[in-house]
């Protein structure tokens, strides 16, 4: 038996399609009067709980999840002490900078120094900033984050960036990319090493399917 | 004012503390029957000290200044401890020494985390001055005794070798090297595709990450690699080391499940040969014990570089605590008072303690407790009694005169 950590929002369809093709069927999470959070597969072989993005790599690193599906922005803003196994290629979207359009800023380094910068994502702009050397402010929030330069309580915002209509909706443009991010499977350890629950056989499954939607 | 602990605090209370004496002492006494002595080293050590071997970050060391303004450091772990001890005796001492220590040791939590445990227990060995396999399966099979001592012998152990994985680690270009280590150790297949490799080179790194499994097709799969002289005899070794544990197990001897898993390496470590963790086979699976060989380490010490070989393991008796908690093995309660002796007037304390007395200095364990006048009648002397669960009552005059009863 295995469980699987399966994230809210965005990932979840994509997620729950691809254990499909492997054969695990978690699609009642789909359906839009569901309210469980726990839900076996058909075959009983295997369990998915459905937690909010932030807390599948925590589920996984604890190791009540032996398996999860994660944004790599959440990997690298959390760094848990997870295996990191496979780009499951969906999800793409992008880490950014993005400020007010009629603001003069066109680069990170022209941004003022000591400015202060809204984010949800505050390791992973605190890090990108002392890359650069350049010393900011780093104003943690838990969304909407493009009110900070709209409200003018912040220059800039570093924030998950899919289409950019949100940016643009708000009159914010992006100024520079940190980095990609997609879906990623992602591992308890300790489980990975000891093939519990036969783990390793459902990855390489996972693997096979991956490796055959791209090619 | 309110008075708090620390944060990540905890004091333990009667009960706590025979839960986990009753560990300590079911795992002390396997180790005394393998012929260890217990040493007790200081909980300060220089920073310097902590962090020579390599595999303990400042960071995570709870530090301090001495007068004068020597940096300082509560112990993370024993091993270096042991090592700066050992060097100091290593003339004129007959080898194997076997040591081992029941200890308190803190780790400074990360600032990520919240109220999470600084002040951790161990109990560990090291086996010092024996650098074969026989010493190898000898701290195995001690650990397995103890797992057994305390009934858990569904635990699965993970066996590397940090030695051939850091040979193995040789054949990559010095620029990508510590990268992938680094992927290697936390087991990121992404980070290690990832990297600017040749094919061949992507393919062993990747042969590497996933080097794990049942003992023998593991030794098969490293036997097929090209392998120096030195990295072929380490895998003789292995394989011996693995035969010989085979057939203890035959004899009785139980081995938990194995693993071997030549991934098992840290970023940094002083490890030179076997490295292992134990882990619980319960959900939520924990690492409850670690421990490897470490022939350098000791040189590092002496004052000429003169080394010994050392091996040796620590058991965490905190997560050994929680996973036995839901066992039923672990004392419920603190035991209780055999007797209870009450004076039946203000002025027979004196002979209601010589009684007492008799009864302590019995040639058992008998526990008694004087009762010092808080209940005002003998009903409720006897609530009392009942309460504590205790059997006995000798109700003691002036005179000096004992009257039974029993519960």
């Amino acid at each position: 038996m295995i469980t699987v950590a399966l994230p809210k929002g965005g990932l979840l369809a994509d997620s729950v399609r691809l254990l499909q093709t492997i054969g695990l069927d978690f699609s009642a999470f789909l359906e839009s009067s569901n309210r469980q959070l726990e839900i076996w597969d058909t075959t009983h072989s295997a369990k998915a709980l459905l937690v909010r993005n932030n807390d599948v790599p925590v589920y996984v690193e604890y190791g009540q999840a032996q398996l999860g599906i994660v944004g790599y922005d959440i990997l690298r803003e959390k760094r848990p002490q997870v295996a990191h196994l496979l780009d499951l290629g969906f999800g793409r979207c992008r880490m950014s900078v993005a400020v007010k359009a009629s603001s003069p800023y066109r680069s990170s380094l022209e941004l003022p120094p000591h400015c202060r910068v809204a984010s949800k994502f505050v390791n992973c702009a605190t890090e990108y900033f002392k890359e650069l050397d350049l010393p900011v402010e780093i104003v943690p929030l838990y969304g909407s984050v493009e009110l900070g330069p709209i409200t003018g309580m912040s220059e800039a915002i570093v924030d998950l960036v899919a289409t950019g209509r949100t940016l643009k909706e708000n009159n914010l443009i992006e100024i520079e990319q940190i980095f990609e991010s997609t879906a990623r499977l992602i591992a308890h350890p300790l489980s990975y090493r000891l093939n519990t629950g036969g783990v390793q056989e459902r990855i390489a499954a996972l693997r096979g399917a991956v490796t055959a939607a791209v090619s | 004012m309110v008075y708090q602990p620390p944060v990540g605090a905890r004091d333990l209370f009667p009960l706590d503390v025979a839960q986990k004496r009753w560990i300590e002492e079911h795992v002390q006494q396997v180790f005394h029957r393998w012929g260890y002595h217990r040493i007790i080293t200081s909980t300060l050590e220089r920073l310097d000290t902590l962090m020579a071997g390599g595999a303990v970050e400042p960071e995570t060391v709870i530090q301090l200044l001495d007068l004068e303004g020597e940096r300082l450091g509560l112990r993370p772990e024993l091993t270096a401890s042991i090592a700066r001890a050992a060097v100091t005796r290593m003339a004129g001492v007959p080898y194997p020494q076997r040591l081992y220590y029941n200890a308190n040791v803190f780790r400074r939590a990360e600032r990520t985390s919240h109220n999470r445990q600084q002040e951790f227990y161990q109990a560990g060995v090291e086996l010092l001055g024996s650098g074969g396999v026989a010493a190898d399966a000898e701290i195995l099979l001690l650990l397995t005794d103890c797992l057994h001592s305390l009934g858990l012998d569904q635990c699965h152990l993970i066996l590397g070798d940090a030695g051939l994985t850091r040979s193995l680690l040789s054949a990559f270009p010095s620029s990508v090297q510590a990268q992938v280590r680094h992927a290697i150790a936390h087991l990121d297949r992404i980070a290690l595709e990832a990297l600017p490799l040749t094919d061949d080179l992507r393919e062993r790194a990747l042969l590497l990450l996933d080097l794990r499994g049942q003992p023998s097709d593991v030794l098969q799969r490293v036997s097929s690699l090209d392998l120096d002289p030195q990295q072929r005899a380490t895998v003789n070794n292995l394989k011996a080391l693995m035969d010989l544990l085979q057939e203890s197990s035959d004899r009785e001897q139980r081995v938990p499940s194995l693993v071997l898993d030549l991934s098992l390496i840290q970023t940094f470590d002083y490890y030179t040969g076997i490295v292992f963790e134990v882990v619980s086979s319960s959900a939520g699976q924990r690492v409850l014990g670690q421990g490897g060989r470490y022939d350098q380490l000791l040189g590092l010490y002496h004052p000429k570089g003169e080394t010994k070989p050392g091996v040796g393991f620590v058991l965490n008796i905190d997560h050994l605590h929680q996973l036995l908690l839901s066992s039923g093995r672990l004392p419920s309660r603190t035991p209780p008072s055999d007797w209870l002796i009450v004076p039946t007037t203000p002025k027979a304390y004196a002979a209601a303690f010589a009684y007492a007395q008799t009864i302590r200095d019995s040639a058992q364990l008998v526990r008694v407790e004087m009762n010092l006048g808080e209940q005002a009648s003998p009903e409720a002397v006897r609530d009392y009694a009942r309460q504590r669960q205790i059997k006995q009552i000798a109700w003691v005059s002036e005179t000096g005169e004992a009257t039974s009863e029993t519960l």
